[in-house]
């Protein structure tokens, strides 16, 4: 069951079924697994991070080596150091220790499904758009906007291409905050997230079938991908 | 030695060129001047082919004879192809589906969203999809959709 979409262009306002395009539906019409997209996007923010928070223990703090008073016959509590936690201006016992990665992976098929369930429901809520070219009339940068409102496309669009686009539109898109332009490799889960509607060139959408449906197909890696293979889409 | 004498001799005689060089430089800002003035001045100009006409409404009410106009399409896009009851046309083939859509849709005013596409299989589908009324009520769609200050931003969420 073949899922299709209206094919737009952005030369005319008007410009909208021009033809009707087909779309996989491993692709385009998977399961709406929403715990993978939280997942898939949890791990996009949080495999870069960094934290440098780090305070000093006891140990490192400046001074207190020597027995304050001795151990037996002044009324007060043994101590061993007046840079101890419980000390005022001591060390602290568990604060956070250097700088901590949160570094981690998911399977490389987590991270496709991600992106798979992504484009469905970006597609299934209507908010899929599909261009057959990003060539613009003018380099302004109102009239991407004006389209964008009459078009109903939403507060904030994500326009996707696959290698080069026209100056037109990269001129007029590096001056707007709402509307961004990214290459077909950029695509991920938190950018279609936070754009409100998504727009696709049908190079792109060949790119990205070509490329995720793959690895539905594919025997496990003898040696990891990251290395040279003749046979890697 | 006696050539980089005559070096220092030749520089000296080409200082006197520093006098034109300031009125060229004078000439280069008149001119970044000019620059500056017709770069103001052109993106004034729109061409009117260019600008938008403001959002329509997605009001769709459906016009009473939507039923004989939908089988006069059906047998005039399917020709001579059909069963015997014309609502039951499987509408499998692409050229077939994207005429009938698109005159549709240039007929009525109303387009049929990507996200129901795979759902129109048979010409009783579009018929039940356009004779459904759309209505874009309610206030706070209404003031979604009004003109607000660029930077006012109401989302609002049923």
């Amino acid at each position: 069951t073949a899922v299709q979409a209206w094919v737009e262009s952005l030369r005319h306002p008007d410009d909208t079924r021009l033809g009707l395009a087909d779309l996989h539906p491993d692709v385009f019409a998977v399961n709406p697994r929403l715990d993978i997209l939280h997942t898939v996007a949890m791990w996009q923010k949080n495999f870069k991070r960094i934290s440098y928070a780090k305070v000093k223990t006891r140990a490192e703090v400046r001074g207190g080596g020597r027995k304050p008073w001795r151990q037996k016959g002044t009324g007060r509590s043994r101590q061993g150091s007046i840079r101890s936690p419980l000390w005022r201006g001591g060390g602290i016992a568990h604060g956070p220790r250097g700088p901590t990665s949160y570094f981690y992976m998911l399977p490389m098929k987590v991270r496709v499904m991600g992106l798979k369930v992504a484009l469905t429901v970006k597609l299934m809520q209507d908010n899929l758009h599909i261009v057959d070219c990003l060539e613009m009339p003018t380099a302004d940068p109102q009239y991407l906007v004006e389209l964008a409102r009459y078009r109903h496309w939403g507060q904030s669009v994500l326009i996707v291409d696959i290698n080069e686009m026209p100056e037109n539109i990269e001129n007029a898109a590096a001056s707007l905050k709402t509307i961004t332009l990214i290459p077909a490799l950029g695509l991920n889960v938190h950018s279609m997230l936070k754009h409100h509607t998504l727009v696709l060139t049908l190079d792109t959408v060949a790119f990205l079938e070509k490329k995720l449906l793959w690895h539905d197909t594919r025997y496990s890696p003898l040696y990891p991908f990251s290395m040279p293979y003749s046979d890697f889409p | 030695m006696a050539a980089g004498a005559a070096f220092r001799v030749a520089a000296r005689r080409l200082g006197l060129g520093a006098a034109p060089r300031r009125a060229l430089w004078g000439g280069f800002r008149k001119k970044e001047q000019e620059l500056e003035v017709d770069k103001i001045v052109e993106p004034e100009k729109k061409e009117p082919s260019l600008i938008c006409p403001p959002p329509r409404s997605r009001k769709y009410l459906p016009p009473e004879d939507l039923q004989s106009s939908l089988e006069f399409l059906v047998r005039e896009i399917f020709g001579p192809s059909i069963p015997d009851n014309w609502q039951q046309t499987p509408l499998k083939e692409n050229r077939l589906k994207y005429r009938l859509l698109a005159q549709l849709a240039s007929e009525l005013g109303h387009t049929v969203p990507n996200s129901q596409l795979h759902l129109m299989c048979s010409a009783k589908d579009v018929l039940n999809f356009y004779s459904t009324p759309v209505k874009d009520v309610s206030k706070f769609d209404e003031l979604c959709a009004a003109e607000l200050p660029p930077n006012l931003k109401i989302t609002w969420e049923q």
